[in-house]
């Protein structure tokens, strides 16, 4: 009996060891990378913004950052905030709003920005930030097609079967065998109808 | 083990036991990954790091690990491993992090690392176990680099940005898809085990 228990403690102590061992490096390289990883968070999510309202972004980090600055007015001074009024790059073309907006996907959260013209509410362009979608399936949201078929159209979104690649106006295709992952984005894209439609009535910009 | 069986186990892990096309593990990631020449050279480099690392850390400790809980350990350090490539892609390479989205993380649960660590690391010296690991990454890696070249230049007509087929070319979009590898890959075996490994046929009676 002793010597179970001696047994035990002795991989008890052994495995906690390791575990203090191995925590420590892994946590030693977060902190001293946090910073790092945190401005390539903030650069992707400029870049999107540039993306979703149609500016072209210069592929040096710097000069997207700078473009970002001087195109970009921030709502609250806040990048979480979630959104963006992009002006436009010539006095002729109307400015674009570009929300951050938030969906429940299947394995977790769907971080997606959303291009709009605030006063027609016509739609520009879809980037995803972020999501833990299975690969192959819900992760397809990722695609070209899938985030370039809301341009131009207003919503509030119907999904269609996958192919259908329907021109009406409030209908995007889903994506086989990810109804989940299709509903959210649709839910997001139908928040931001919402939320324009709600700054319309407010008069903000 | 000496020197020289050091060298035999390095050539055996390139060619005659290949953990790709001899034992057929680490498949998921080797369709998964194998449509951009440079995600795949990314995902290699990674896992000759882990599975290197892996084999001299578990060998290192193989005396001391309780026999109980030896694959919680090499679960444990091999994990740690893997977590802290994915935190070094994200902080320096943070596009291809993103590209290769779960499957960094999934080399946790490659077949190869698991098994080398079981069946070297934790009955040889740390030299020869270091060796087995470098070799079975490098046989892993040659694998996917050769599938990739295929895959990226009959899918895109480029590698790594630089075009390489004539102006006329059409896309093969099979290959950068799920299929592509799959195809690749069973061609790879075919053209391996059926013509370079065949053994020599038995005569008479």
């Amino acid at each position: 009996m002793n010597k179970r228990v001696k047994e035990i403690a002795g991989a008890v102590g052994f495995m906690g060891l390791l575990s203090l061992v191995s925590i420590s490096g892994v946590a030693a390289l977060h902190l001293a990378t946090a910073e790092r990883v945190a401005r390539n968070a903030d650069l992707f999510l400029q870049r999107a913004v540039l993306e979703a309202a149609g500016v072209a972004v210069p592929d040096a980090p710097a000069a997207a950052a700078e473009l970002f600055r001087r195109e970009v007015a921030v709502e609250d001074g806040s990048i979480a905030s979630g959104r963006f009024v992009v002006r436009a790059p010539d006095a002729a073309a109307r400015r674009t709003v570009v929300y951050r907006r938030r969906g429940r996907g299947l394995w977790g959260v769907i971080d997606a920005v959303v291009a709009v013209d605030p006063d027609a509410g016509v739609f520009g362009q879809l980037r995803i930030l972020g999501h833990n979608e299975t690969p192959g399936l819900g992760a397809r949201i990722e695609e070209a097609w899938f985030q370039r078929q809301i341009a131009g159209k207003t919503g509030p979104f119907a999904l269609k079967p996958e192919g259908t690649r329907s021109e009406a106006p409030t209908e995007i295709d889903a994506i086989t065998g990810a109804t989940l992952s299709s509903a959210a984005v649709r839910d997001i894209l139908n928040a931001v109808v919402r939320n324009t439609a709600e700054a319309k009535e407010a008069g903000s910009p | 083990m000496t020197a020289k069986t050091n060298w035999t186990r390095f050539k055996e892990n390139l060619g005659t036991q290949n953990p790709v096309f001899v034992q057929v593990l680490g498949i998921c990631s080797t369709l998964a990954v194998t449509n951009v020449v440079r995600n795949t050279l990314v995902m290699c480099l990674g896992l000759v790091f882990v599975t290197a690392l892996s084999n001299l850390t578990l060998s290192l400790l193989r005396n001391r690990i309780p026999s109980r809980i030896r694959m919680m350990v090499e679960v444990l350090v091999i994990a740690c491993l893997v977590i802290l490539v994915d935190i070094f892609l994200k902080a320096f390479h943070p596009d291809i992090s993103r590209q290769l989205g779960p499957y960094v993380g999934l080399i946790i649960t490659n077949c190869i690392i698991m098994g080398r660590a079981e069946a070297v690391a934790l009955t040889h010296p740390p030299l020869a176990s270091f060796v087995d690991g470098v070799s079975s990454g490098i046989g892993y890696a040659y694998v996917l680099l050769a599938i990739a070249v295929v895959r990226e230049l009959l899918g895109t007509g480029e590698i790594w940005g630089v075009r390489l087929l004539w102006p006329g070319w059409v896309n093969w979009s099979v290959m950068v898809m799920a299929p592509g590898g799959f195809f690749v890959l069973a061609v790879f075996i075919w053209v391996v085990k059926g013509g370079l490994m065949r053994p020599p046929e038995k005569t008479g009676g």
